[in-house]
């Protein structure tokens, strides 16, 4: 057999990562290479790339909303770094965008890259000299060590306990399905599919709320996002100052932001969040007013948080604007100084004076509460999940195929399909737990079905 | 020196199902074989529970089948009573079962053997193997006699230092009745192979004429009546029969708690390992003692024997004490015994040291196949003589080894499974092993291997045309239920509503009608002015588990292709993975043991981590590889 040279390049499934350093700078880099790169990228920009040539483009989500605008460039396999087809997004430096870039490419078919993955398929298609290679297997392993000790880290306590508990009630779950499957002749005590349904709503439930949390941790990591909104006048512009300027806050300055003209970058506990004041919403008939009307509602749309910022003095009506979800509010009452009764503040409902600098502790106190959850904030709760994206995007696919062997159960015929479907689940959550056979799964149900003539 | 008429071209000891198989497939390829048995009239005996296939099973069965093999034919030809199970679930679990008349099927195999080209058969033990520089060369009987061939494929089952026991008696011996093969296991203990002990389980045999059916609840076969073979239909079928179904009850469990010091298991007699899915009744009362009753699934053994097997009690427990629990049994309160049960404890070779050709890797040319590598029942036993058979022919003809992936066959997971993972258990098929299972189906095996069959020449001619016929009516029918539409109101409105729930708005392609999990063919035909009775049955069964599976089976399809890369690339036997640089120990003596044939294989070890891979992919680069020994 001659020397093992791949005749061709290979293009294998599509990875993606962020190029540059994490972390604030003016430009970000996020690389995508593999096999439908191409289509990928097409979806993202909505444009046929041609090669070698830098396109000024918008990079859509996939609900065609505008994530960022910037630079796409299209690598065309052979002529890339990896050998495969490799597009290249230039975006603006911020955290979130990538971020959210980053996830839109995994909805349509990439997943993040392992450390060192770009170099290795670089090098096994030939692009990088035999020299190198002891360079590389050194850096999978310091990375993949780096890699090891971050996820011990971000898997001990409540993370990984929640995880494995929804382990457990899928392993449980599979297991009755997969011995109706394997023993329909045994004596085994068969749960009813109704049954199966009622525990795979609990699990998705169960689901659901670690996700909610492990969104929390990634927001530990990556930022959050708070909009400011409400009426015109009501003092949001004000209130963006004082909470800019605060003791407890850092103010930055953010370069490239040029959507966000009135934002500022703030820390909280630890968070990096960005306040965006969003116009006043109002009908109008003014062009120019209704664009900025439109954004707010972009912002608000997207943020993790809204202060929804009422005036007390005003007799006009305030209420929440019934786009907006009224998960993410928090109204924030202005203008206390120029009233004499005092109100409560309570978890929906804090009341300031954006002038005196009334209540702004407690306001951002309850943001604290509300970002980062009561666990974290008390001194003997459990450590942060510290959940990474890829942490997010497994619970996340998991959840997908949850549902989807949901209504694979409700119709008895497809209990095989159902089957498929928590076997995927199952293997998601094994990326941030590890592998489980499916003797493993075997061994569960022999241990306690009495199975076997 | 061995006369020219000893000279063969395969070797296979043992005439069970492995070794029959094995014999068949190298023979049809053309190779000179010989078969040697120590008694020719256990050919194609089943030696434990009368019934071919089930869940996982008949996934094997069909595969076989459609490499050309004899399995399911001779289960058509000796089928008593066939259910298909899971009926009502999807087309990927189904499985076909066919209870087995022993004589019928043994001589429809025996038939087979006898009257197939290339192959000879002899009868006597074999006692030593002639070994040269850790290369094969033959054999030696038992009366000294020497065959001397290239590849030999040891099939010996249990046989190898087989030990019964009931209650505190236990003796040396092979399956019931039959000798032990002391001498040769003591050979094979010689050579550098690790060894390991298993045991399993029979139920005492009871004469039916002892039984009262009345009581019993009857379980008829399927009517129409399932055809296990692709090339097997109906008419092969002898005269149909029930089966039964009866409980032990509490008193039944009282007698066995009461005598379980007296069970080898319990008394230390036996530390080898049984499988968990077959445990014995002692084993069943002991650990699941809430329950008040277990199923004994009465199976007859034949349409000219009174004697049946009842399924469920398998046991070693002392013979008195089977009596009185048998009775103990409603139904079985006059039942008498015909044949003790007993336990089996034998020797079994860790499949690790196996390539996956099933190739010994200690020796050259000398394969193992079915229960000798720690596998039961004679499915699996069957699908690795299947496995072995071809594999001995190709070696040689100096050709590389011939493996199903784990997505093209149930056997490809089975030989994975065994040789990177081995087993500690008595290793049975089953459906969860299977992560391809919607693509694995044993209504498509013909499509998955048939073709792969006739290139490796095992196939015969006239299956591999039959095979042809369908595959080509599979895709016309196919092109023709996607450029074929249906029209609004093509059939009236009604009809639309009553099959569809609502009347259609524009026109389909049938094959996006017959993708709705309400349209079959019969409705389809409803809608339709097209005439579709000239499609043969199973290519319409074919053609709507494709329509209905496609999402499940384009993803599967998907993963099987991320996964594709790994498995094409290959890694030496010789490869020195403690000279690589970063792996860890765990690692190194991992892969060291098991020396994995492909990157695939190395990242299915348990422990290896994804890093592990990528450093061997950077280390296969960077190093020329050396040639595969085949």
């Amino acid at each position: 057999m001659p020397k093992f040279i791949p005749p061709t390049i290979v293009q294998k499934e599509p990875i993606c990562a962020l190029a540059t350093p994490p972390g604030k700078g003016a430009l970000a880099i996020v690389r995508l290479s593999g096999k439908n790169a191409y289509a990928i990228a097409k979806n993202i920009t909505h444009e046929s790339l041609l090669p070698r040539r830098a396109h000024y483009t918008a990079f859509y989500d996939a609900n065609d909303g505008i994530i960022d605008q910037g630079l796409a460039t299209y690598f065309q396999t052979p002529s890339s770094f990896t050998g495969e087809d490799v597009i290249e997004f230039h975006c603006h430096g911020n955290p979130l965008v990538a971020e959210l870039l980053l996830k839109t490419l995994c909805c349509l078919g990439a997943r993040l890259a392992t450390p060192g993955e770009f170099s290795l398929r670089a090098f096994l298609n030939n692009k990088i000299d035999l020299a190198q290679a002891e360079a590389i297997a050194d850096l999978i392993n310091s990375t993949t060590e780096q890699a090891a000790r971050t996820a011990t880290r971000s898997l001990q306590g409540a993370f990984s306990e929640r995880v494995n508990s929804v382990l457990t009630q899928l392993v449980q779950m599979r297991m009755h399905i997969e011995a109706h499957l394997d023993f329909p002749d045994e004596e085994i005590d068969r749960q009813q599919t109704t049954q199966l349904c009622k525990q795979l709503t609990l699990l998705e439930d169960f689901l659901d709320e670690l996700l909610q949390q492990a969104k929390l941790g990634e927001r530990l990591q990556t930022g959050a996002t708070i909009a400011i909104a409400g009426k015109p006048n009501a003092g949001k512009s004000s209130l963006l100052n004082v909470l800019a300027q605060s003791d407890v806050a850092i103010v930055t300055e953010i370069p490239g932001t040029t959507r966000d003209p009135l934002s500022a970058d703030i820390e909280i506990q630890g968070v990096a969040v960005r306040l965006i004041d969003t116009a006043g919403l109002r009908e109008t008939k003014d062009i120019v007013e209704a664009k900025g009307i439109e954004r707010a509602q972009q912002a608000l749309a997207q943020a993790d948080l809204i202060l929804w910022l009422t005036d007390v003095s005003s007799d006009d009506s305030q209420a929440i604007p019934k786009e907006i979800d009224v998960n993410k509010v928090i109204t924030v009452h202005n203008k206390i100084d120029l009233q004499e009764a005092s109100s409560l503040n309570d978890n929906e409902n804090i009341y300031i004076s954006a002038k005196n600098h009334t209540g702004i502790d407690e306001l951002i106190a309850q943001l604290a509460l509300r970002l980062l959850g009561e666990n974290v904030l008390s001194e003997n709760g459990d450590t942060p999940f510290l959940a990474r994206n890829r942490h997010v995007i497994a619970l996340q696919n998991a959840q997908q195929h949850l549902r989807s062997a949901q209504q694979r159960l409700s119709s008895a015929n497809e209990l095989e399909l159902a089957a498929e479907d928590l076997r995927i689940a199952q293997q998601n959550l094994g990326v941030i737990t590890g592998a489980f056979t499916p003797d493993d799964l075997l061994g569960k149900i022999f241990s306690e079905f009495c199975i076997g003539k | 020196m061995t006369s020219k008429d000893q000279q063969y071209d395969v070797i296979v000891i043992g005439g069970g199902h492995a070794g029959t198989e094995a014999a068949l497939a190298a023979a049809r390829m053309g190779a000179q074989t010989l078969l040697i048995t120590h008694n020719i009239e256990t050919i194609g005996q089943m030696s434990c529970n009368p019934a071919i296939g089930g869940i996982g099973k008949s996934h094997l069965v069909k595969e076989i089948d459609a490499m050309g093999g004899v399995m399911a034919l001779a289960a058509d030809q000796g089928g008593i009573q066939f259910r298909v199970l899971n009926s009502r679930k999807g087309p990927a679990v189904r499985a076909t079962r066919a209870q087995s008349d022993r004589v019928l099927y043994k001589a429809a195999i025996r038939q087979q053997v006898e009257n197939q080209v290339n192959l000879q058969i002899f009868q006597q033990a074999v006692d030593d193997l002639l070994i040269e520089n850790d290369c094969i060369c033959g054999v030696v009987t038992q009366s000294g006699l020497t065959f001397s061939a290239q590849s030999v494929v040891l099939t010996t089952g249990t046989f190898l230092g087989g030990k019964i026991h009931i209650g505190n008696d236990n003796y040396s011996a092979g399956r019931a009745g039959d000798p032990p093969a002391i001498t040769l296991a003591k050979r094979l203990r010689e050579l550098s192979l690790r060894v390991g002990r298993l045991k399993t389980g029979t139920p005492p045999r009871i004469d039916g004429r002892s039984i009262d059916y009345s009581q019993l609840e009857e379980q008829p076969g399927d009517t129409p009546t399932p055809v296990f073979s692709f090339m097997g239909s109906r008419e092969l079928h002898p005269q149909q029969v029930s089966c039964f179904i009866t409980y032990t009850n509490e008193t039944t469990h009282e007698i066995i708690q009461q005598d379980l010091r007296l069970s080898p298991m319990y008394n230390g007699n036996i530390d080898s390992t049984g499988p968990r899915y077959c445990p014995s009744i002692e084993d069943k009362v002991t650990r699941f003692a809430e329950r008040n009753q277990h199923q004994i699934f009465i199976e007859p053994e034949g349409l000219q024997t009174h004697e049946v097997y009842p399924n469920g009690i398998s046991t070693s427990l002392p013979f008195e004490t089977q009596q009185k629990f048998v009775r103990s049994v409603k139904g079985f309160e006059n039942a008498h015994i015909t044949r003790p049960g007993y336990a089996i404890e034998y020797d079994y070779f860790d499949p690790r040291d196996l390539q996956p050709s099933l190739e010994t890797k200690a020796i050259q040319g000398l394969f193992f196949a079915g229960q000798i590598n720690g596998t039961t029942g004679y499915e699996e036993a069957a699908a690795q003589g299947l496995v072995a058979g071809i594999n001995a022919v190709r070696r040689t003809q100096e050709q590389d080894a011939w493996v199903p992936r784990r997505d093209q066959a149930y056997i490809g997971v089975m030989i994975d499974d065994l040789v990177t993972s081995g087993t500690i258990e008595p290793y049975r098929m089953f459906t969860s092993r299977a992560e391809f299972r919607l693509l694995l189906r044993q209504d498509n095996a013909d499509l998955r291997l048939s073709e792969m069959a006739n290139e490796l020449g095992c196939l015969p001619a006239k299956q591999w045309q039959a095979f042809s016929e369908k595959r080509e009516a599979l895709e016309t029918q196919q092109q023709r239920l996607k450029s074929c539409f249906v029209q609004p109101g093509e059939m009236g409105a009604e009809v639309e509503e009553k099959i569809l729930g609502k009347k259609l708005k524009h026109e389909y392609s049938m094959y996006e009608l017959l993708r709705r999990p309400e349209v079959d063919f019969e409705k389809l035909q409803q809608l339709s002015k097209q005439d579709f009775s000239s499609i043969p049955s199973t290519v319409k069964e074919q053609l709507e588990i494709q329509a209905k599976y496609a999402g499940y089976i384009e993803r599967q399809n998907l993963e099987v292709e991320k996964l594709s890369h790994q498995e094409e690339v290959k890694l030496s036997p010789d490869m020195n993975y403690a000279a690589i640089n970063g792996l860890s120990n765990e690692a190194k003596q991992k892969l060291m043991e098991i020396k994995p044939h492909t990157i695939g294989q190395a990242a299915r070890i348990s422990g290896i981590t994804p890093s592990t891979i990528s450093l061997l992919l950077v280390h296969l680069k960077s190093k020329p590889v050396q040639k595969i020994a085949s």
